[in-house]
């Protein structure tokens, strides 16, 4: 039998060999290099189906395949590790990814570009790195192709680097999240200073040793500084990490890049949000998930910022003009939504979330990019409406990923989002931050509903407001084929985890993904949801009748919500032609608009910063180099006083030599004892 | 005999180019340059030893030692060899100099035979350097190389050359008298326990406890002012903050092929010569001023990094940032852990590379612009795309981009240095100093933002079109070689790590 396994390099390097073909020879190849990217991507995807049905019989690996470099204090390598997880994430990786690159096509390539191979070699490179991550066995390795993820968001952000402001996003975008990844590379070295590897499975990893070094178990020593407590150095391990996590899935405080970051192309924002980059940080707590559980206080930071982030920034899309601004900001709040999951326990509802909004964000996006095509570039919801009619395909889509945005039964994100609170809400009893998750969590649900609802209606519903509306573009098969595909697994990918629907109906087994995350088919001990909730620290506790009514009563509850905020949505934007009605909001609209004026505070600190520099430059120009000049001006000087006394009159001179003489046998004769 | 024939290559290669017409002279001079690095590579490919060549039971790679003269009693030798920490330096010498050679091809435009002549003779000198096993030998080569690069900088220079020649000499110059004093201190308090001026000899002779009392001074203290002096002096060429200033006028003012040997090439013999001589002939005087040392290092990274975000001239900001780099080396020295000091040996190259290709790609855009001003320009992309495409690579490598050399030089050294017990409050002087690593990502980003991308503009009156194809091949080849380290470091950090643990072993680390 041929074995899978062997050909998880390729899945990483075919996309890789597109980035370098696209590179080189994509000026001279049809569409500039796209189906290249196209062709290596459906590999990836046939490949990763492939390795994830070996994972589903039974299979799994996890090998080192390169050392990097060989010390004797420790090896820093790279391997590849394919459980459950990675091959969940490779799937939705690839899939999206394939998906971005034909709708490129209609994107790009119809729409006249130029740079064409620049910007396949881009998605290709990109592709590549976030697969490489997604297979990383170890911390390193991880963290050096999450550091290449940030690199080709900078290349494809940037893309339109003649215009002032994708560079300009592209810049903030690399920054901010390096800011985080800073935490992340001191949480590296600390993990190799502490445990002496920073691999994710198996007997000697990371995780596997923190187990072991807690007390009751102790049985292991490891390294802390200073003599820290264990317990205490490992969630400043965690935390560091965390920052690294929270810069690149756009947390609060660092979310500010990810709104910018829409300056890039459409669909590298379908990448980005989707699959990539964003995704990546909660799938780095995901993978080591093993080592953040043991630290209670880490996770209940998780949950605290993934539910405030999902609040904040839901209440920022709601006064959003540009379509791809609401979309943004429902990022970031959705991945909230999955750090809030973490936080709470909750591995395999954050897994669930990850793969459902993959799917509906990914599709979100591109129907923004279709809405995009139609309006000639114009992004501005109140310039559109009644595109319902005009564009059926891209708006009953559009329609699906909102409803499961929203969170309405029976869409996707409705099941995920669903099992989030779920989760948060029976770990929450005496944990107050958890706690605080959960109700900012569940009070961003109708926040969502209402903004998802008000994208839709400004820019589907009601009249035309422009020429533009009334008349738009019509788009081919490659925007309406991959928005097709997204579109049906918006609506279905909730079916393989119905835990409410197992609960209630008593059915047993059809929680799918519960199963798979549990290693049911095959996995890497200890690495399994089962085992993530037994070394945990929560204990579910039913609120309100048992478990069946807990589940029921938070099901209606979130639904509820989002059908409140869906309802005002419809009562004031689905009229024929809305008004605008954030004045409402008063200064809080301006607030709002302004991002909380965080932006500012990041500007205003990066200029101090520049103040700090430049007060350091006239320090450093003043004072140290003014010494080292004034060392040479004295010296000089010195140089011109002593040279009055060459004369050039011999008799001085030999007035000199005899006196220096004189001079020198006293002090020779008193010092050295000549006399005694 | 292959490293005399390669030194001897090198200098009279560099009589060949100076007696020859200026019309060829850097033709030749390049044909000529690439004899050397084909020989490096084969000392690389060839090379076999184990240990440090300083250190009791390292063996010496392509030894040969002959008796030349004696000073005082002692014997001074012509010995040169390799270990696992110079043969990197001695390759990345060769190969930088004919990619230098290349790039000047389009800005040296006076007197070609004598800048080339004085490019491969500094080569020459700083061969030997780099092989040298004898005090003397070594420091004859060591203030020989001053020479030719007071006169690059003096003759080829821009408007400030002579102030930035004269800085560049008498400081580096003056350091060198200071760290003569420390090095002979020590040799006298040695005594009779060493009878040549041999490295290897003195080194272990002061590990073998050989230091005796000199003119009433105890043999601790004697240990503890030549490792001042030591430092002192190598730190100015390294440089270390507050002695740096030299180093931004000199860049400013030097051409650009110049510019990429300075900051290549003679910044890593500060680095080299505080590794042989203070951290592996008196490690535990190192050990004892750890804390200070480390400051010093943390300083000058993130003071360094600051310095270059203020600044406006593309060129200060990258000699700025090689200051900041080089705190990386020293941190990695002093925590005496096999990825520290190996990483600091291995930053010293990736640095070579990375700066070289920095300083190389500014020269081109300087080239059509005729000015590094950040102001002056914006948008260079599109009228120069594979020299910004380079440039943009080339800074993502400085700011650690992983799978490029800068990456794994820091990150040994941050590894190395994190957990080390020779250094107090380690984890703390590690944060610290990684800290930078968003300083440069700051400025780098924001200079290439500024003058790379946007729509073109361009305040002084040149036309600007693609580079040609010697300027930028040059810049493509480094890259190559950045990539290839970082994906590959062992090609040298494998000898690297061989010679470097001895060093680490040698220091007494309490607890």
């Amino acid at each position: 039998m041929v074995n899978a396994f062997a050909y998880v390099p390729a899945v990483v390097l075919l996309p890789f060999f597109s980035f370098l073909i696209a590179l080189g020879a994509g000026r001279y190849l049809p569409k500039g290099g796209a189906f290249g990217g196209i062709t290596a991507t459906a590999g990836s995807l046939l490949l990763s189906l492939w390795v994830a049905a070996a994972v589903a019989g039974g299979g799994e690996y996890n090998e080192t395949i390169y050392t990097w470099a060989g010390g004797e204090q420790f090896e820093l390598t790279f391997g590849l590790l394919i459980d459950p997880l990675s091959a969940l994430m490779l799937v939705i990786v690839s899939l999206v990814a394939v998906l971005v690159h034909v709708f490129s096509l209609g994107y790009m390539n119809d729409e006249g570009e130029t740079g064409l191979p620049r910007y396949y070699a881009g998605l290709g490179l990109f592709t590549a790195s976030m697969l490489g991550f997604v297979v990383a066995d170890n911390l390193l390795m991880a963290f050096m192709f999450f550091e290449l993820v940030g690199l080709c968001s900078y290349l494809l952000i940037g893309f339109h680097f003649r215009e002032p402001g994708p560079p300009s996003a592209a810049k903030k975008a690399f920054l901010v999240t390096r800011f985080g990844d800073y935490f992340f590379l001191v949480g590296v070295v600390a993990v190799f200073a502490t445990f002496g590897t920073a691999a994710f499975a198996g007997e000697g990893s990371f995780p596997a040793l923190a187990a072991a070094a807690l007390p009751p178990d102790g049985s292991v020593d490891v390294w802390t500084p200073g003599g820290l407590d264990v317990g205490t150095w490992f969630t400043v391990i965690g935390l560091l990490v965390l920052g690294g996590v929270i810069g690149k899935s756009a947390q609060f405080p660092l979310h500010t890049w990810l709104p910018d970051a829409m300056e890039g192309p459409t669909p590298v924002s379908a990448l980005i949000h989707a699959a990539t980059m964003v995704a990546a940080g909660v799938y780095l707590v995901a993978r080591m998930y093993g080592f953040y559980t043991l630290s209670p206080t880490a996770l209940a930071v998780i949950a605290f910022i993934g539910g405030f982030t999902a609040l904040f920034a839901a209440t920022m899309g709601v006064v959003k003009d540009e379509l791809k601004q609401v979309l943004a900001y429902s990022t970031i709040s959705q991945y909230g939504y999955m750090m809030l999951a973490l936080g709470a326990g909750g591995y395999v509802a954050a897994v669930f979330h990850l793969t459902t909004h993959a799917f509906f964000k990914a599709l979100l996006f591109l129907g923004a990019g279709s809405v995009i095509i139609a309006m000639h570039h114009n992004e501005d919801m109140w310039d559109m409406g009644g595109l319902k009619s005009r564009m059926p395909v891209t708006y009953y889509t559009f329609l699906a990923g909102s409803l499961a945005l929203a969170g309405i039964f029976p869409f996707a994100g409705f099941w995920s989002k669903d099992e989030i609170l779920y989760e948060a809400l029976v770990h929450a009893p005496g944990e107050p931050l958890l706690f605080g998750g959960y109700l900012m969590g569940l009070l961003a649900v109708p926040v969502t509903a209402f903004y998802t609802f008000r994208m839709v209606f400004l820019t589907f519903h009601g009249e035309p407001r422009t020429e533009t509306a009334r008349d738009p573009e019509p788009v081919r098969w490659n925007v309406k084929g991959p928005l097709t595909v997204l579109g049906s697994l918006a609506v279905v990918t909730g079916l393989i985890n119905m835990v409410p629907v197992k609960t209630v109906f008593e059915l047993k087994g059809i929680d799918y993904l519960h199963r798979w995350l549990n290693n049911e088919w095959g996995g890497i001990e200890g690495l399994s949801s089962h085992h993530y909730a037994d070394i945990g620290p929560y204990s579910s506790q039913p609120i309100v009748g048992g478990e069946v009514g807990t589940v029921l009563a938070g099901a209606a509850v979130s639904l509820g919500l989002a059908l409140a905020g869906l309802g005002l949505a419809w009562q004031l934007y689905g009229g024929a032609s809305p008004a605008e009605h954030t004045a409402k909001l008063g200064g809080i609209k301006d607030v709002l608009y302004n991002n909380y004026y965080l932006d500012e505070l990041q500007v205003w600190l990066a200029y101090r910063t520049e103040d700090v520099a430049g007060v350091a430059d006239v320090f450093d120009q003043g004072i140290i180099d003014g010494v080292v000049n004034g060392v040479s001006s004295v010296s000089l000087a010195g140089g011109g006083r002593i040279r009055l006394i060459q004369t050039g009159l011999v008799s001085q001179y030999a007035g000199m030599i005899t006196l220096g003489l004189i001079a020198l046998l006293v002090i020779l004769s008193v010092g050295g004892g000549w006399f005694l | 005999m292959i490293l005399e024939a390669l030194i001897a290559f090198s200098f009279l290669s560099a009589l060949v180019v100076l007696l020859a017409p200026d019309a060829w002279a850097g033709r030749l001079a390049f044909g000529l340059s690439v004899v050397p690095f084909a020989g490096s590579l084969y000392l690389w490919s060839a090379f076999e030893a184990g240990g440090n060549a300083l250190t009791d039971g390292g063996t010496i790679a392509f030894k040969s030692r002959y008796e030349w003269l004696e000073v005082g009693g002692r014997s001074v030798s012509w010995f040169v060899g390799l270990d696992g920490i110079s043969l990197p330096l001695v390759v990345l010498t060769t190969f930088l100099v004919p990619l230098a050679i290349v790039s000047a091809w389009t800005p040296i435009d006076e007197r070609q035979s004598q800048f080339y002549g004085l490019m491969l003779f500094m080569e020459a000198n700083l061969l030997g350097v780099f092989t040298a096993l004898d005090f003397f030998l070594w420091f004859v080569f060591w203030e020989a190389v001053l020479v030719p690069m007071y006169f690059l900088i003096g003759v080829w220079g821009g408007p400030r050359r002579k102030y930035a020649a004269i800085k560049f000499f008498v400081y580096t110059n003056a350091a060198s008298l200071l760290m003569f004093i420390g090095f002979m201190s020590l040799v006298l308090a040695l005594g009779d326990s060493v009878s040549s001026f041999g490295l290897p000899e003195i080194t272990q002779a002061i590990a073998d406890g050989g230091l005796g009392e000199w003119f009433g001074i105890a043999p601790e203290t004697v240990a503890m002012g030549a490792f001042l002096a030591m430092f002192a002096g190598f730190a100015v060429k390294v440089p270390i903050v507050p002695v740096h200033t030299w180093l931004p006028d000199a860049h400013v003012e030097a051409p650009t092929p110049v510019s990429v040997l300075l900051a290549g090439v003679l910044l890593k013999m500060g680095t080299y010569a505080l590794l042989r001589y203070n951290f592996t002939m008196l490690p535990d005087q190192a050990s004892a001023l750890a804390v200070p040392i480390g400051i010093i290092a943390v300083v000058s990274v993130i003071y360094g990094a600051m310095l270059a975000l203020a600044q406006k001239d593309l060129k200060r900001i990258v000699a700025y940032s090689s200051v900041s780099s080089m705190g990386y080396v020293i941190l990695g020295l002093i925590v005496f852990t096999e990825y520290g000091v190996g990483g600091a040996t291995f930053q010293m190259v990736a640095h070579g590379l990375v700066s070289g290709l920095m300083f190389m790609a500014v020269g081109v855009v300087y080239n059509a612009t005729h000015t590094r001003m950040v102001g002056d320009m914006a948008g260079m992309a599109d009228r120069m795309p594979v020299t910004v495409g380079i440039l943009v690579a080339g800074a993502f490598g400085y700011m650690g981009l992983p799978l490029m050399a800068g990456f794994a030089g820091e990150f040994f050294v941050f590894v190395g240095s994190f957990g080390a017990e020779a250094l107090p409050y380690a984890p703390l002087f590690t944060a610290l100093a990684m800290f930078g690593i968003v300083i440069v990502a700051g400025y780098l980003l924001s200079a290439m933002q500024k003058t790379l991308f946007g729509p073109f503009r361009l305040e002084t009156d040149y036309e600007v079109g693609r580079a040609p194809v010697h300027d930028v091949a040059p810049l493509a080849v480094l890259l190559a070689a950045i990539i290839v380290l970082g994906v590959a470091p062992d090609l040298f950090f494998e000898m690297i790590r061989d010679a470097a643990l001895p060093v680490v072993e040698g220091v007494s680390v309490d607890g």
